[in-house]
């Protein structure tokens, strides 16, 4: 019964986010119309000068000429069809696009979101057991520094240590393009080339995570529960992880759902430190070559993406604490 | 051994150097086959269709994949490709290739006359951005047989000759690119050349693999089994990624100068400065001189002279450059395009002659010392195009002009600059090309104001004496009457000053040591790479 109804809430949910996601594309698309220039121009540009019949070809081709509510409801047309359209710049659709750079995306967040929560979640739990020791003090201090530091500047650093000074990793890339490795061979060099990535982005959110997992885990302590489980003479360590953990995990998890989306901002600059081929470099592109085909795509995509996660956040939820039941329906 | 190896090879090399002509490979030392080469290029292409795009990027990758008809040594001077003899007759108006035979594109069809007429009347002249321009005059190729190509000029157009390497006009074939829309074709991003790379795989966002061309129709060539290029976002990873030697070029300002200063000290690197001869940027300041004070002479003049030309090379292009005051590189001095008999503004006084200038031109300096206030559009390109522009503020501010700076990206700069003509003064750099009818005429003959076409006549300078001098030399086939026409043009357009030329760019190429030959020409990376090899 209860299996039926999570389901039941997660299509609701799924069918409510349409509407949402609609919206997002509009107020992107008009938000695109506001940037001076367009791709024509940019195209043009790049081509080191051209004649202006060449731009006006250009612009008659990528519709460009339309008056600017017909591009928009040509693009919610398309977007219902579940048609992203084609990207004239790199000359290829742009749901190929993005697919390509999806699973390095993801790839790179997933691993990101392991290390940062679960990082996170440990040392925020170890520096509330060893709260107001020199250890706390230690994992403090870490943390604000490196939730202070800018990422483009810690990804340098660790290339100019871990690659070039002890040669540990690769400077950047995905994988060794001059091998070309194939099998477990390329899995183990992909993973080789994940690492000093993944530090980079996780840095900053491992210590937000942990700065928040102290201070909840600290005010769970204080809490009768837990007063009624230490007279019902229950053993510490029992009482942490039975009882503590769980109820603390609670807003690091409302956070990290929340987060999914800041994750992909952040990518931004993490892969093109290290050249990762995901999509936040393909937007940060786009957007400076006016490609607004391929940036309301990748726009598109990450909507559903933070809808998606923020549903499974609330699954979660569920699983974690049996008080909180899926209503609505 | 080592030594004794090395004279011996010195040895073999002089004979050798005695046989060996324009196209046989320079025999330097024993060239080794194999290896692969990692060429990283900044920004990923959009496209690698070469024969619609012209950026720097698409260049670099597709001119591994296609030949051109023409190569070309460091005079500039053509040399055969898959054009293996031409012959110029009626004034300059027919232009007769013989084509070279056994070539076979990657798909192992044979080249044929029919590709070159389908190449340039189908792609080149109707949506290639300069083609439009360069072939304009070519009415028909004709094709009596498969190795001959007749092309039909309605006029002389010497310029077209020096457009037909391998970058600027790649020959395609015609059974694949024949069929299907050119302008959106599926083969754009899947090429097939005659080159002496074949396209292998794109990742975007990470690399494109091309693989040795066993049939290459220079026999032994090339020597790589492999080039991959790179694609590395990041400036201080690109010289990380060098230095590491997991990447073995770079050039057109890939790496800063700044860094390249740093590489240069290592010992696994390179710089090569050769190999930018059929480009020849040329850095300008633009005056908007339909928009006062910028339409009196003494203004533009007097920013002329305050700006210290070997202090900007120095500081802003860490010696990667050299002063100028005209529009034509010293790269066309073979040529005789090049004229340094022009007035000079590069001079110790600069800025006493600008502050008389514009005391002359009715802009006296007011109680706190300025005359008049402007806007610096920067140029959107990176580091040292701010720093200049920040340089340019201060060089202003000693002849009382009072300039904010203001920095936008490049798409709304160019709007600014080349549509709505709503700036003041601000910078560029356009290239020559290889030849001054194809990049120097544009930015101030009158035919080239044409709002919304960029890197053209933004200034909106006009001159009928300019305009007609300019229009004499683009048809005039003997080079001595053009070089003559060329010297007055520049004599006339440097004093008229509608825009401040200030220096030629030397860009800079960092190579890995164990690779050798990779620029072996004036297209530099623009090159096949046929002969480049691996120690």
């Amino acid at each position: 019964m209860h299996g039926t109804r999570l389901v039941r809430y997660a299509l609701l949910r799924l069918l409510q986010a349409v509407p949402v996601v609609l919206g997002v594309v509009v107020l992107n698309f008009l938000l695109l119309q506001l940037a001076p220039g367009d791709a024509a121009t940019v195209l043009a540009g790049e081509a080191g000068g051209a004649p202006p019949e060449y731009v006006a070809e250009l612009r008659a081709r990528f519709g460009l000429d339309q008056p600017m509510l017909v591009q928009l409801g040509l693009y919610l047309k398309n977007i219902l069809l579940l048609d992203l359209g084609y990207s004239f710049r790199n000359s290829a659709p742009v749901l190929d696009l993005i697919l390509e750079r999806l699973w390095p995306t993801l790839l790179l967040m997933g691993a990101t979101f392991v290390l940062s929560v679960g990082g996170g979640v440990v040392v925020g739990l170890l520096a509330a057991l060893w709260v107001r020791t020199w250890r706390d003090h230690l994992i403090s201090v870490v943390a604000v520094i490196a939730y202070a530091t800018p990422l483009f500047w810690i990804g340098l650093m660790l290339i100019l240590v871990f690659s070039i000074w002890l040669d540990w990793f690769p400077t950047s890339g995905m994988e060794d393009v001059v091998a070309f490795n194939e099998g477990w061979a390329r899995i183990i060099d992909i993973a080789h080339h994940l690492v000093l990535p993944t530090i980079t982005l996780s840095l900053f959110y491992l210590a937000l995570y942990t700065r928040l997992m102290r201070a909840t885990v600290l005010e769970q302590r204080g809490a009768e529960y837990v007063t009624t489980a230490r007279a019902k003479g229950l053993t510490e360590g029992r009482i942490t992880m039975r009882h503590i953990l769980r109820n603390a995990l609670l807003p690091v998890v409302t956070m990290a759902g929340v987060q999914v989306g800041a994750l992909l901002g952040g990518s931004v600059v993490v892969e093109t430190v290290f050249a990762w081929p995901g999509l936040g470099q393909l937007a940060f592109q786009s957007l400076f070559a006016r490609d607004f085909n391929l940036l309301l795509g990748i726009f598109f995509l990450s909507a559903c993406l933070v809808v998606i996660v923020n549903l499974m956040v609330d699954v979660i939820y569920v699983l974690l604490d049996p008080r909180i039941r899926v209503g609505g329906a | 051994m080592r030594p004794d190896r090395r004279l011996a090879l010195a040895g073999i090399t002089s004979l050798l150097g005695m046989a060996g002509t324009g196209l046989m490979p320079q025999p330097a030392m024993a060239q080794r086959r194999g290896g692969t080469l990692v060429l990283v290029v900044q920004p990923e292409p959009p496209t690698l269709g070469s024969y619609i795009s012209t950026a720097l990027p698409v260049g670099q990758v597709a001119t591994k994949i296609y030949d051109g008809l023409l190569e070309y040594d460091f005079d500039l001077k053509p040399l055969p490709s898959l054009a293996e003899s031409w012959t110029v007759s009626d004034g300059g108006r027919t232009v007769t290739f013989r084509l070279r035979s056994g070539v076979k594109f990657h798909d192992g069809q044979p080249f044929t006359s029919a590709d070159v007429q389908f190449t340039v009347m189908e792609v080149l002249k109707k949506v290639h951005p300069r083609g439009i321009n360069t072939f304009s005059e070519v009415t028909a190729i004709e094709t009596p047989d498969p190795q001959t190509a007749i092309f039909r000029l309605t006029r002389p157009a010497p310029y077209m000759m020096m457009a037909l390497s391998g970058y600027e006009s790649p020959i395609l074939p015609k059974h694949v690119f024949g069929q299907g829309d050119i302008r959106s074709h599926q083969n754009a991003n899947s090429p097939v050349g005659t080159g002496p790379f074949r396209f292998v795989q794109w990742r975007r966002g990470e690399f494109v693999r091309l693989d040795r061309n066993p049939d290459y129709w220079k026999p032994g060539l090339p020597y790589l089994d492999r080039i991959v290029v790179r694609f590395i976002g990041d400036t201080g990873t690109r010289a990380a990624a060098l230095e590491k030697g997991e990447a073995h070029v770079a050039g057109f300002g890939a790496v800063p100068y700044n860094d390249v200063r740093r590489l240069e000290r290592l010992p696994n690197i390179r710089i090569e400065t050769r190999g930018y001869e059929m480009l020849s940027p040329v850095v300008e300041l633009m005056f908007n001189t339909r928009k006062p004070p910028f339409d009196n002479v003494r203004v533009r003049q007097a920013i002329s002279f305050s700006i210290d030309r070997q202090f900007v090379i120095d500081n802003m292009w860490f010696g990667f450059g050299k002063p100028t005051n005209g529009p034509i590189s010293s790269n066309f001095a073979p040529s005789g395009f090049y004229s340094a008999d022009v007035m000079n503004y590069n001079v110790p006084d600069g800025v006493d002659r600008a502050n008389r200038l514009l005391d002359e031109a009715g802009f006296p300096r007011r109680a706190d010392g300025t005359r008049f206030e402007i806007v610096h559009d920067i140029t959107p390109y990176g580091e040292e195009w701010r720093r200049f522009g920040e340089y340019t503020q201060q060089a202003l501010a000693r002849i009382g002009i009072k300039a904010s700076l203001r920095y936008e990206d490049v798409a709304t700069w160019l709007r600014r600059v080349y549509t709505d003509y709503d700036y003041d003064v601000s910078s560029n750099s356009l290239f020559n090309l290889a030849d001054p009818v194809l990049g120097v005429h544009r930015a101030f003959h009158s035919r080239f104001i044409r709002p919304g076409t960029v890197f053209v006549n933004g200034v909106r300078w006009s001159d009928p004496r300019a305009d007609e001098l300019m229009d004499q030399a683009t048809i005039e086939p003997d080079p001595r009457k053009r070089a003559e026409l060329y010297t007055e043009i520049q004599k006339i357009v440097v004093a008229a000053a509608p825009l401040a030329w200030t220096h030629e760019i030397n860009y800079a190429t960092v190579l890995d040591r164990r690779y050798r030959d990779v620029i072996v020409s004036p297209l530099g990376l623009f090159g096949s790479f046929d002969r480049a090899w691996r120690e």
